[in-house]
């Protein structure tokens, strides 16, 4: 459904993006991830047709983004990392003026979005906060049911409960057959939807990675708060890595292996566990410059 | 071309387009108010005039005291209205399209099933409509100053104040051409601004100083400014006609430069 060949370009200053390649298949959600600067929004801005790719093609339902403007837009949902309205509009103007562009009558998925993502759209977008904004642009990237959806870090802004929300309309849609591409740094977002994502890194694809084998990436760390002192000395025995010790407060490290670590923490009384999860991209990029110092 | 985008985009103009019509058509009424007292010393100012150091009459257009047209065309239609225009094609061109670049609205429209041409096309027609409306309440408004102040009692050319108002638009749509063309090209609105309102100012400046002396009369040579010649225009002298066609042609080969490379370049959306 959207296919990235060979996509590259080389700004002036060097930077820029090389050879990147992935496809996205009809139903999937695919998950682009990578630090700032990395070639995320590069990558995003090809797919839109904003700029023209030095050499490569992006191909969104068989159509390229560069030389078939003005056709590849109708499939398409857009969803930018930076949302700017074109001045002195309200949610409502905006939205309806989006519809107009895009030529869609029937506004009762619009209607529907709406109610969902609870907002007043009769406010004036320079009044809106950034979570009320990218509401609208949530709003604006659904309403005319493409099919191919491109969200540039969609929920920054938003609450938890939003969030939640959010996340519930992706898989929906993801039921429904749409095709996502959806940039992002916050892990639970991209478990909870995505069925693959890519690591770029100074625009570079390192990696294509299916989220279970993410999943086993992750490193979590438990702080684990036992009874007493000889109850923790015990436990550090267990052959666990343990990171930090505190008193009876114990931090380990687990990486995939949490049968053996509930095994392991059950034969002792817990008073209490904390626990904390790295970042995505810190996972990555504790993975790879890993492996690239083993190699 | 793109219904929808040129009427949102008028909308959203148009408040802007009306508070220049509106005080454009005031200070021309105004004009002709101030005409009928003006009439009746008419010969006591041209004298005035001429006793002026022969430069400054013609730098500012004054064209005489006459008639009515002639009495607007040099002291609205020959620095003020030009000075309205020229701020509405330099600001008008740096919103429609540099501004949208720079803040990222852009990246809607384009998302929108429609071409970067068709975009940049009607973002042209809208500059054009606005300048058109401006003149076009100006030239009412002068026809009410017309029938309200001057009655019968003073002559008035209509076919001169048309021919004016005509002039003018041609002026403003080149350089209204040009401001796009560099609007078109940035990604950053406040250069847009900048290099828009310096060649504009800067063409102006060179017309105005180059009419002060014959010795430095080249600078007008070099700039567009000096294609629009309100006084000959409102007297029917000179070759109004060829003007006429470069101005136009000068404006449509800006608007369609700007749309052809706004089509192929690299947009930081």
């Amino acid at each position: 459904m959207l296919t990235v060949q060979h996509l590259t370009k080389t700004f002036s200053n060097g930077k820029g993006i090389f050879d990147v390649s992935f496809s996205v298949a009809k139903g999937e959600v695919f998950g682009f991830l990578g630090p700032n600067g990395a070639g995320k929004s590069t990558t995003i801005r090809h797919i839109m047709g904003f700029m023209k790719p030095d050499q490569g093609s992006v191909k969104v339902n068989g159509r390229d983004t560069w030389k078939e403007q003005g056709k590849f837009q109708a499939d398409v949902g857009y969803l930018p990392g930076e949302i700017a309205f074109v001045e002195g509009m309200t949610g409502k103007t905006f939205l309806d003026f989006m519809a107009d562009m895009q030529g869609i009558r029937d506004l009762s998925r619009r209607r529907q979005l709406i109610e969902r993502l609870q907002f007043d759209v009769n406010t004036p977008i320079r009044k809106m906060s950034k979570g009320m904004k990218q509401k609208v642009g949530i709003v604006a990237a659904f309403m005319h049911d493409p099919k191919v959806i491109i969200l540039d870090e969609p929920t920054s802004g938003l609450d938890p409960l939003m969030q939640k929300v959010f996340i519930e309309i992706v898989l929906e849609e993801k039921v429904r057959g749409k095709t996502f591409l959806m940039s992002s740094h916050s892990f639970p977002e991209i478990e909870r939807t995505c069925d693959r994502a890519a690591i770029i890194k100074d625009g570079v694809l390192i990696a294509v990675k299916d989220i279970h084998e993410l999943q086993s990436m992750q490193r979590k760390l438990f702080e684990v708060t036992f009874e007493d002192a000889a109850e923790a000395e015990a436990f550090l025995h267990s052959g666990l890595p343990v990171e930090s010790r505190e008193g009876n407060r114990m931090r380990v490290a687990v990486q995939g292996d949490y049968d053996r670590f509930v095994a392991e923490t059950a034969k002792y009384r817990v008073r209490n566990i904390d626990i904390f999860t790295q970042n995505l991209e810190d996972i990555f990029m504790n993975y790879y410059d890993r492996k690239g110092i083993a190699q | 071309m793109n219904a929808a985008l040129y009427r949102r985009m008028l909308k959203v103009n148009m408040k802007g387009f009306m508070n220049y019509a509106i005080g454009s058509a005031f200070y021309i009424l105004l004009m002709f108010w101030l005409y009928p007292g003006i009439a009746q010393n008419a010969k006591a100012i041209d004298d005035l005039v001429a006793s002026m150091p022969k430069g400054v009459g013609s730098a500012f257009g004054l064209n005489g005291f006459g008639t009515a047209e002639a009495f607007i065309s040099g002291e609205y239609y020959g620095l003020i209205l030009v000075l309205i225009l020229a701020v509405v094609c330099v600001q008008l061109s740096t919103q429609l399209m540099a501004k949208l670049v720079d803040q990222g609205a852009m990246a809607y429209l384009l998302s929108a099933p429609t071409t970067r041409g068709k975009v940049a096309f009607t973002q042209a027609a809208v500059l054009t409509t606005g300048l058109f409306l401006i003149l076009a309440v100006t030239t009412l408004a002068g026809f009410a100053g017309d029938a309200w102040f001057l009655r019968r009692d003073y002559a008035f050319d209509t076919a001169g104040f048309i021919r004016l108002n005509t002039a003018a638009f041609l002026l403003f749509f080149a350089v209204a051409g040009i401001a796009f063309l560099v609007s078109a090209l940035s990604n950053d609105e406040k250069k847009a601004r900048g290099i828009s309102g310096l060649i504009t100012f800067g063409f102006f400046s060179l017309d105005l100083i180059g009419k002060f002396s014959d010795k430095i009369d080249w600078m007008r040579n070099i700039s567009l400014f000096s294609l629009y010649r309100p006084g000959e225009v409102v007297n029917g002298e000179g070759d109004m006609v060829a003007a006429f066609i470069v101005l136009a042609a000068i404006g449509l080969v800006a608007f369609g430069l700007a749309i052809a490379l706004f089509r192929k370049r690299d947009l930081p959306l």
